[in-house]
């Protein structure tokens, strides 16, 4: 079976790629690019006025399941993601139970292969139950598929420990993926410590709490030689910690999401629930540190941190809220009207950032357009002005700091393997 | 959820205009008047209904509103609960659609979360008035301290007000901020680096680390309440150290105007953030805030239910 995705702007930003032109797709693999292919025989996509991309691949999602399917399931999760214009997510190991075992990454592989429409990576925990105190069993994990490490969710406070999950996860050659906030000075913290929190006299978790905890893991990752990645980087003094770090030959890499990019501590005033995130939502002097971070390379991934919950838990006061809001369907919008629209970025830095900048930190083949890959490519309408209205939304946990927002840029059609999976935000399957 | 046209939510003096903090002030001049009667009802409120729902303990609020609503003619009602809605099982939302199906007009609401009178503002229709919701606001307060500071000294812009004590915690604190700064205060703060917001200058005030410094050339200090339980928390090392330090007592007093006014929202710890000797002097106006209060009350009641029109206009 032959298609031919015909007429758009392809931007391969694994191949310094970014020119008009034609990509045919035989069997669910590329077959050839080029800026004019003779598609005899094939199925035409018409792309004119499209951006065609490598399938989006998003470095932390979190599904929810196992045992917290009220939330979100992979069913559900795997249709956001590709409504949002992803072809491959990777999934948090801070579920219930706790993904720390073999068993449970093959479970989630197996459920996804079976429920979900878009590639699903296993990150398994670094130690037993995310509890901070013994290993998981990280080389079975590996085994069984596991292509990162992470107690997401928990800094891992003894540093002893944090020591040896570099180690040994560096034995399989697996990065360490770091939640990094001290968790003594942010305890019972809820939004950012600023003058916006002064205002409001809620308790704060403090930028501080970040870069000490970053600066310790870089420093761990520097002493071990072992691969570490910073999950959502919030704070200048982070991002700063990380450029020096990259400068000194250190294995670090790390993530930024599109609402610490965007969005800063005055969306808490009037107390909206949606904008509750861990960490939180910083000022703008962090938000620009961020864009900066993420144009000199010091930032290689932006990933949505997609953490859905449950109408019920986020209908009520702020402090007793749970963290975390929908991000996959928003990914793309917020990114191009933010930053692409107001010419902080370019488009091949940003799908760099969305694409082969996550896949290359996750290792396998994903995020790049080159014949005999698999054919996940997402074609992206740069220009289309939409209304974020979370009802539409494919994930079960609506909640979101851009609902109502008009935001111009949106994932037009998601192919997995060479089929039309989403088309104009429908998922088709 | 829309609310009535003529009603208005008393959530925040941050975003209060001047106009109706003014109307308050004006009206409850009138409403002291009353308060001070034999003779103290009124049918304004006649055919109105309150409930006070309380998810902290507190008596001086509490039954300054419930006087308020009375005095008014209004039918009053006290939910006092000290749990949390979450502790108690049921959520925030639920029991405020359990009074609204009961028919009130207002709910009176104290909270121990931050932004819990603007949840409630936006999940039912009666009119919401905050009376404190934990660190953020409490704006009736911060009225009731306006009224009294432009009763004695017959105006708010241009006098030097510091407020001294726990600023972190205090939601007093953040009304008489925003309040007296709209009116043209010159507001100071002192009180421990660990009980001071990082970032509070920002708000347009200035922070002293020194007692002695804040209140130089004071017109009104506004004496905050020390609670024991943040000694626990590490955030001061003891009662005796912080009256040493920070203790407003007639010595520090001195270094301010020699009509300097002494308020504090209660109840007070004596010897602890203030001396006996300056909580019964004659500069202390302790016990009128307190009249002060139900006055306030009764004109936020008022207007909260009948919008911008006036108290003559109504009798």
């Amino acid at each position: 079976m032959k298609l031919l995705i015909k007429g758009g702007r392809i931007i391969n930003p694994a191949l310094n790629m970014d020119i008009a032109g034609d990509i045919l797709i035989t069997d669910g693999c590329i077959a050839e690019i080029g800026q004019k292919i003779d598609g005899a025989g094939a199925e035409i996509f018409d792309a004119t006025g499209y951006i065609v991309a490598p399938g989006l691949v998003d470095m932390h999602v979190h599904l929810r399941e196992p045992g917290l399917e009220a939330k979100e399931d992979i069913y559900s999760g795997t249709r956001a993601a590709a409504a949002g214009g992803f072809t491959t997510i990777a999934c948090m190991p801070n579920t219930k139970p706790v993904v720390d075992s073999s068993i449970a990454v093959s479970g989630i592989i197996q459920r996804a292969q079976n429920e979900g429409v878009v590639r699903v990576r296993a990150i398994g925990a670094l130690s037993k139950g995310q509890e901070g105190k013994e290993l998981a069993e990280i080389g079975d994990m590996v085994a069984a598929g596991a292509v990162a490490l992470s107690d997401d969710g928990h800094y891992v406070s003894s540093a002893r420990l944090f020591q040896a999950g570099l180690l040994y996860a560096n034995m399989f050659d697996k990065v360490v993926i770091s939640h990094a906030e001290e968790e003594s000075l942010v305890e019972d913290g809820h939004m950012h410590e600023g003058a916006i929190s002064a205002m409001l006299g809620m308790r704060s978790r403090p930028a501080v709490a970040e870069d000490i905890a970053v600066m310790r893991d870089v420093m761990l990752a520097e002493y071990t030689g072992a691969r570490l990645h910073i999950a959502h980087v919030s704070s200048a003094n982070a991002v700063e910690f990380i450029r020096q770090a990259k400068k000194r030959g250190v294995k670090v890499t790390a993530e930024a999401t599109p609402h610490h990019l965007t969005l800063t501590d005055e969306a808490v005033i009037g107390f909206d629930t949606a904008t509750k995130v861990n960490p939180p939502l910083r000022s703008a002097d962090h938000v620009q540190a961020l864009i900066q971070g993420l144009n000199d390379g010091t930032i290689d991934a932006i990933a949505t941190d997609h953490a859905p919950h449950a109408a019920e838990e986020k209908d009520m006061e702020y402090i007793y809220a749970p963290s975390g809001f929908a991000g996959l369907e928003t990914s793309v919008g917020v990114i191009l009207t933010s930053l692409y629209h107001t010419g902080q970025c370019t488009l091949p830095q940003i799908l760099e950032k969305m694409t082969i900048g996550p896949a290359r930190i996750l290792g396998g083949e994903a995020g790049v357009l080159q014949p005999g890959a698999a054919a996940d490519i997402t074609l992206i309408d740069p220009d289309r002005e939409w209304v974020v209205d979370e009802t539409t939304f494919y994930t079960k946990g609506k909640k979101t700091p851009f609902s109502g927002q008009k935001l111009k840029g949106k994932a037009v059609a998601v192919f997995v393997a060479g089929e039309l999976i989403m088309k104009n935000g429908e998922v088709l399957k | 959820m829309a609310k009535d046209s003529t009603g208005q939510d008393i959530l925040e003096l941050r975003s209060m205009p001047v106009e109706t903090m003014e109307s308050i002030l004006a009206t409850a001049k009138e409403m002291k008047n009353i308060v001070l009667r034999d003779i103290k009802k009124l049918p304004t409120l006649r055919g109105r209904s309150i409930i006070n729902l309380f998810f902290e303990p507190s008596t001086r609020t509490r039954t300054s509103f419930e006087l308020a609503g009375k005095y008014l003619g209004a039918d009053v009602v006290n939910i006092t609960t000290s749990a949390s809605s979450v502790v108690k099982g049921e959520s925030l939302r639920d029991t405020l659609l359990t009074v609204e199906a009961m028919g009130v007009d207002v709910i009176v609401m104290r909270h121990s979360a931050e932004g819990a009178a603007h949840f409630a503002a936006k999940a039912v229709q009666p009119i919401i008035v905050n009376a404190g919701d934990g660190a953020h606001e409490h704006p009736t307060q911060g009225l009731l301290d306006m009224f009294t500071i432009r009763e004695k000294k017959g105006t708010i812009a241009g006098q030097k007000i510091v407020i001294i004590g726990d600023i972190t915690h205090s939601r007093v604190a953040r009304s008489d901020i925003w309040g007296l700064k709209k009116l043209g205060a010159d507001v100071h703060l002192c009180g421990p680096a660990t009980l001071m917001p990082r970032d509070i200058g920002e708000l347009g005030v200035t922070v002293h680390a020194r007692v002695e410094e804040a209140l130089e050339g004071a017109d009104v200090v506004n004496v905050l309440r020390i609670q024991k339980e943040r000694q626990q928390k590490g955030l001061f090392p003891s009662a005796r150290e912080y009256a040493r330090i920070f203790g407003v007592n007639d010595a520090r007093l001195k270094l301010a105007k020699p009509d300097v006014l002494i308020l504090h929202p209660g109840p007070m710890n004596r010897g602890l953030e203030i001396a006996f000797d300056v909580a019964y002097s004659e500069q202390s106006v302790i016990q009128e805030q307190v009249t002060n209060g139900v006055a306030v009350r009764m004109s936020i009641l008022f207007q909260a239910l009948m919008g911008g029109k006036k108290i003559e206009a109504v009798d």
